[in-house]
């Protein structure tokens, strides 16, 4: 609100009510119906987003890489999802020695059970 | 002079050097050194196996303690997990009877109280569950990558909490800026008010959670004085519950194996709704007195329909169960999954049939009040040792319900005539069989008021090619208002699964992202298969077929007035890549 100016006098009472009930929450739509559903992310999701797993801290697909395979040498190097994506550094060096360029070759690496 | 001063400093900054490096190898040292340390709370390691196993590396004090290994309790699938670690990383080698005595014994005897575990249950049983993270440190440091459920199914000292994080960043350096630590502020910042805490998240988890978590707990010491080898032969009956498939009722035969904490079990359930039978062998241990981990097998062997398609109605031909035994043997609850992603599950009540009456299920969930007059509805309930010579007036539901008459009846099973007055109580319904309650099995309705779909938010996994499908059942709920005649609140009652028409609507994150179209299809029955993962050239960006979708339920009951509003509900789902690496132990079970 710091670059708008209020212009008449029914913005300025707004103006005036919220700078005197800043702290309280207390504005709400005439017709309230059941709490509103949102998308929030199911147990095990990832949170980070940089990008995210399985999903991005939105809690949907649309952050994460695209297609999610350009992401699997990022994630696989620097052992960056180690929950997710097998790491590179101490559990699985060879994951993806078949496997040259991820975007082509994904059909050749495999599900690992550590 | 300048010589004295130049040596001064010399040895000055090798003495500080020296102490810093003392300070920064001291997590390490500790480890070896950490019973002196750490005070008298290890718990000794009294398993010959196990000394000769692990005690090479983590060594023995004069109390009979191991490092780490003493001062750490987990679940069964937390030392399974460990000792995968030390066999992939750190050159263990073990006979896999030798790895299954040691999970065995530290799962018992280093494992978690039944108050303790109870409240991560939902781990073990691969639950989709809300988590709610108490602490801001722990959300930060931990929960980025695992689930609340396995922190919380562990139990360490102040030291072994350090250890852990140290583990960490060893095995996974990238945890630093990811969670454990926190980033400086920027140089122009203004210093932080005094008293700011200005410890990295790590620390303060790892104070949270030593206070919270420790390893010597009054539960603990209670139960560890307490634990005896469980007794459950016998016979069992099941009341249980299938996300799209509805009630379930059953018996289970358990048998002892001659070894202790082991069984076998015969299980016979039936599926209320379209009547379908399964029977399943199977084989189970007990960790600690009550933590029942087993798995079992359909009679028609292994491989059998490992190529049909998967759906709900899917015999498994193995599942796994996790379930958790009261104190006083009576009852034994939990869940049995099956599935990739152990996405398909039975939720399971297990009670133990004496020479007594047992009552534990019903037909059906919801009987509906007529608006006038009275209704006769028949009701068939099963349990055990029902008496020839029942009686309508032995059975028992409450006020404006009579039995009228017994219809049909046998040892497991009997099938009532009731007649339900127009001004009977709305409300969930015990039902008395003589001496023995099936409590709340039955909810009386007036009107079905709002449908829910259950789970409400939920995942799938692309697959098909290269690793598996992640599947998703969904279900509609419906629900009356309750006493307070508001929808929507606590009181509301379950009046169980409704019938429904099932469709996708977009869930408009992305412009034009049309991900209803590719993420696969759901069936009638709310069923969801998943496409196949790996790029796909006919979307933009070579995109995966992933995406979030609202599912939609729409109900018109039969009765309703041509022009009357549908009932309607819907579920948040993302439909999501595969897991490249599944952490998960069902080793426990075997």
């Amino acid at each position: 609100m710091k670059h708008l100016t209020a212009i008449n006098r029914k913005a300025k009472r707004v103006e005036e009510y919220i700078a005197v009930n800043e702290e309280e929450d207390d504005v709400f739509a005439l017709q309230q119906g059941p709490p509103q559903q949102r998308p929030h992310y199911p147990v095990g999701c990832s949170l980070v987003f940089s990008p995210g797993w399985e999903v991005d801290v939105t809690g949907g697909t649309a952050g994460l890489c695209q297609p999610v395979e350009r992401d699997l040498y990022d994630c696989y190097i620097s052992c960056y999802w180690p929950a997710q994506v097998p790491d590179h550094l101490n559990n699985y060096p060879d994951w993806t020695s078949k496997c040259a360029n991820a975007t082509k070759d994904w059909r050749k690496i495999d599900l690992v059970f550590p | 002079m300048q010589i004295t001063k130049a040596l001064v400093a010399v040895v000055f900054s090798l003495v500080l050097f020296f102490c810093w490096a003392n300070v920064s190898v001291q997590p390490q040292a500790q480890g070896a050194g950490q019973a002196a340390k750490a005070g008298d709370d290890g718990l000794p390691v009294n398993n010959a196996l196990v000394v000769q196993k692990c005690a090479s590396c983590h060594k023995k004090d004069d109390k009979g303690r191991l490092t780490r290994i003493s001062y750490e309790r987990l679940s069964p699938e937390g030392w399974q997990q460990a000792i995968k670690r030390m066999v992939r990383l750190n050159g263990l080698s073990l006979t896999p009877e030798d790895a299954r005595a040691i999970v065995k014994y530290l799962g018992t005897y280093h494992g978690l109280a039944p108050e303790e575990a109870k409240p991560a249950m939902y781990y073990a049983e691969h639950r989709l569950q809300e988590e709610t993270v108490p602490d801001e440190s722990v959300r930060t440091a931990c929960t980025v990558c695992h689930t609340y459920g396995r922190i919380i199914s562990q139990r360490r000292n102040k030291e072994e909490w350090d250890l852990l994080v140290n583990m960490h960043v060893g095995y996974f350096p990238v945890v630093e800026f990811q969670g454990f630590r926190r980033f400086p502020p920027p140089p122009d910042a203004p210093p932080p008010p005094p008293g700011t805490d200005t410890r990295h998240p790590a620390d303060r988890a790892v104070e949270y959670l030593s206070k919270n978590f420790p390893l010597q707990t009054p539960e603990w010491s209670a139960w560890s004085a307490n634990m005896r080898a469980p007794k459950l032969a016998g016979r069992w009956l099941l009341s249980g519950y299938q996300i799209g498939r509805g009630r379930v009722y059953g018996e289970v035969i358990i048998e002892p194996t001659g070894v202790e904490d082991e069984f076998t079990t015969k299980t016979k359930i039936q599926y209320l709704k379209d009547g379908a039978t399964i029977t399943r062998n199977g084989r189970s241990i007990v960790y600690a007195g009550y933590s029942w981990r087993g798995r079992s097998f359909n009679d028609k062997g292994k491989t059998a329909d490992a190529n049909a398609a998967v759906t709900t109605t899917t015999d498994a031909a193995e599942l796994r169960e996790v379930m958790f035994v009261s104190r006083d043997w009576s009852q034994i609850e939990g869940r049995w999954f099956w599935g990739d992603y152990e996405e398909f599950g039975l939720d399971v009540s297990l009670r133990r049939v004496s020479s007594e009456p047992l009552v534990i299920s019903a037909n059906q969930q919801a009987l509906k009040i007529p608006a006038t007059a009275s209704a006769t509805e028949s009701l068939t309930l099963y349990g055990a040792n029902f008496p020839a010579d029942l009686r309508a007036e032995d059975i028992d539901f409450g006020a404006g319900v009579k039995v009228k008459r017994i219809a049909n009846a046998s040892a497991n099973a009997v099938t009532v005539e009731l007649e339900i007055a127009s001004t009977a109580p709305v409300g969930k319904r015990d039902i008395a069989l003589r001496r023995s309650f099936a409590p709340g099995a039955i909810t009386l309705y007036d009107k079905v008021d709002y449908i829910k779909i259950n789970p409400d938010n939920a995942l799938a996994r692309l697959g098909g090619v290269r690793f598996p499908k992640g599947y998703q059942q969904f279900e509609a709920i419906a629900w009356q208002r309750g006493a307070d005649n508001k929808p929507q609140t606590a009181d509301d009652l379950n009046l169980g699964p409704i019938d429904v028409e099932w469709s996708i609507d977009e869930f408009p994150s992305t412009y034009d992202d049309d991900d209803k179209n590719y993420i696969g299809t759901l069936s009638p029955t709310g069923f969801f298969t998943p496409s196949v993962e790996g790029p796909n050239p006919k979307r933009k960006f070579e995109r995966n077929n992933y995406g979030e979708v609202w599912v939609v339920a729409t109900h018109k009951a039969k009765d309703a007035a041509p022009n009357a509003k549908p009932l309607t509900a819907r579920a948040y789902f993302v439909v999501t890549v595969p897991l490249y690496v599944k952490w998960d132990q069902p080793e426990v079970g075997r």
